[in-house]
């Protein structure tokens, strides 16, 4: 193997790629697309939910005594009372996001000290009612109090006593973005995971099974240039274009918490130390390194495009499995047994590194490892490029 | 000056190449014909340093193809038969230079290389575009400028006009001949009776994976006392 002829293939290789639009598309424009679209309609139909709600709450009552809680409602901004006939009809039909039906004694049985049983109407297929209800509830929490309030206060009691104490919350995060953290956490070891095995796929496919497909790797085997210099030659430039697919979808999922905070739980904009961003990025072009090279180990073996795409199909879901399977994980308790998982123990460390937490040990665990899986690919693919068998394979 | 000695190559049990022994001068076409899985085509494999050959070597301009496959792949140029094998999103110019490249010519040696070939083949109009939408005979022109670009001794052919029409077959046929006026030497191999004729100027009859003749057309004919045909499906036949 020599530089000059490995850089010759990987060129080639990538010149190659870039012409080709479906290898743009699949590998760097719709990893970069996907999240912007997907979380910008989330975002946009929850936003669009919560604001016609905050702005104009639609409540449906009958209140055939014309109560003072009705009046209450009636009394607070932005909130539209309607009576009601057919309460049901009127929610499931969205003329109200919410019903409340209010007996018709309720201010005497409230005068008598009497506990009274309201009933709200929502529709649990609807995110604007369960909101208007979440809403109505509290309205009728601070009404509740406020009877209780006078009734205390005619007994001469002061109302602070059905508050011993209050609680106020700190949360043990410097920074500004809890939940988008814990969003990330979730998220970014799947993504992370699941674009180093599918970043490099369609290339790893074109490069291997496409060169026998089109008949252009017999006249490559009888050139000076060795199997190891087309191999990694092919191997790199499958990694680039792996790389170029993570960031690409990376890049996509920032645009998606700027312009879709309301998703992500928070104001948008969530940023890591340094470190663990670059800690994240070796871990991320390892692994596409480990999958490229199994890729293209497989594609080469592979007779045509569609055989390798069979093989290499289910590659997809391995990807998923681990990061899945660390999904639910609490990080703080994890096992150092993890860590010696192929590909749980990186989406851990991730999910560790995006909380904020360094474990030397755990990062110094999942490195060694992923030396070892990226040399034992690399390993495979020389093994299958130097078998005439695989080759040769028609 | 290729040289071939005991060459076999066995694919678990079955003897693709059994034991076979021959050579090409310098400035002369050899033919090699023989039916579908005759084993020719293994041959020039093992000869362009593909295969590994199972027992036996060939000399390919003094060089052994086993002690030294690198330089014999110098040595060498190939052209397949069939799909022509080009990578359709570069032009034609880039689909020669990159094995210019990888033949480990120096820049301008290829430039020098490719210019000749576009005057010769007559590639001027299309040699910047990209060869994806490019006639069957436009995309064999550019093949055998690949084949050749670094100017080799030995010509391997391995069916090259199969499929082809009658244009581009006579492109390829032209070529063959313009490497024998070059003094390369060239091995031929098909199943067609009619170009062996045409272009060999000795003919080696392979079956099976033995070679089971080896003269030119005239002893042939002589030795037999029929056409190359019937030679053929009689020395065929008779190993069946």
């Amino acid at each position: 193997m020599n530089i000059k002829g490995v850089l010759t293939v990987f060129n080639k290789e990538i010149k190659d790629l870039f012409r080709d639009r479906k290898t743009l598309v699949v590998g760097i424009l719709i990893p970069f697309l996907i999240f912007p679209l997907i979380f910008g309609l989330m975002g946009r139909g929850i936003e669009s939910s919560t604001k016609k709600v905050e702005e104009n709450l639609k409540i449906g009552v009958v209140d055939k005594g014309n109560s003072s809680l009705s009046k209450f409602l009636k009394s607070q901004q932005k909130v539209t009372v309607i009576d009601s006939q057919d309460i049901q009809k009127d929610v499931k039909d969205g003329k109200v996001y919410v019903g409340l039906i209010i007996p018709e004694n309720f201010d005497n049985m409230v005068n008598e000290n009497k506990q009274v049983d309201l009933k709200m109407v929502m529709d649990d297929s609807s995110q604007s009612s369960m909101m208007a209800q979440g809403s109505l509830g509290a309205m009728i929490e601070a009404y509740s109090k406020e009877v209780v309030k006078s009734r205390l206060t005619s007994r001469g009691i002061d109302p602070i006593i059905l508050t011993p104490f209050t609680t106020s919350i700190e949360t043990v995060s410097k920074e500004q973005g809890g939940f988008t953290k814990f969003m990330m956490s979730l998220m970014l070891p799947l993504m992370l995971l699941m674009y180093a095995v599918s970043g490099p796929l369609a290339a790893a496919i074109d490069l291997g099974a496409g060169e026998k497909e089109r008949g252009t790797l017999e006249p490559l085997l009888t050139t000076q240039t060795s199997r190891m210099n087309l191999l990694f030659g092919k191997f790199f430039a499958i990694t680039v274009m792996g790389v170029i697919g993570v960031i690409s979808s990376i890049a996509g999922l920032m645009i998606s918490m700027k312009i879709s905070p309301g998703v992500f739980g928070g104001k948008g904009g969530l940023s890591f130390p340094i470190p663990a961003l670059v800690i994240m990025g070796i871990l991320t072009i390892l692994l596409t390194m480990v999958f490229g090279a199994l890729e293209l180990s497989i594609s080469i073996y592979a007779r045509s495009f569609k055989e390798a795409q069979t093989y290499l199909t289910p590659f997809t879901f391995i990807g998923m499995a681990a990061a899945y399977g660390t999904y639910a994980m609490e990080i703080k308790n994890v096992s150092l047994f993890l860590f010696n998982i192929p590909l749980v123990n990186a989406s851990l460390v991730m999910k560790e590194l995006i909380n904020g937490l360094f474990n030397p040990v755990h990062i110094a665990i999942t490195f060694v490892w992923i030396f070892v899986y990226a040399a034992a690919a690399i390993a495979f693919a020389r093994y299958m490029f130097s078998r005439e068998r695989v080759i040769f394979r028609t | 000056m290729v040289e071939v000695r005991g060459l076999s190559k066995h694919f678990k049990e079955v003897k693709a190449v059994d034991n076979i022994s021959f050579y090409i001068s310098p400035g002369e076409i050899v033919g090699l014909l023989g039916e579908n899985g005759a084993g020719k085509t293994t041959t020039l494999r093992m000869i362009a340093t593909m295969l590994k050959p199972t027992s036996g070597t060939a000399l390919v301009n003094g060089y052994d193809l086993i002690k030294e496959p690198h330089k014999v792949r110098s040595q060498i140029g190939i052209l397949f038969g069939g799909e022509v094998g080009l990578y359709d999103r570069l032009t034609a110019r880039e689909n020669i230079r990159y094995f210019a490249d990888l033949n480990e010519m120096d820049s301008k040696e290829a430039e020098k290389s490719i210019e000749n070939l576009i005057k010769l083949l007559g590639m001027e109009e299309f040699i910047d575009r990209r060869v994806g939408k490019f006639s069957r005979g436009m995309k064999q022109k550019v093949a055998i400028a690949r084949s050749i670009v670094h100017n080799p001794s030995v010509m391997l052919f391995d069916e090259p006009t199969i499929g082809l029409d009658v244009t581009s077959s006579k492109i390829v046929q032209d070529f063959i001949l313009s490497c024998k006026g070059e003094n390369k030497s060239i091995i031929f191999s098909s199943h067609s009776m009619q170009e062996v004729e045409k272009l060999c100027d000795r003919i080696i009859i392979i079956h099976k994976g033995k070679i089971v003749e080896d003269g030119t057309l005239d002893e042939m004919k002589t030795k037999y006392g029929q056409d190359l045909e019937e030679v053929f499906l009689r020395l065929v036949g008779e190993s069946r």
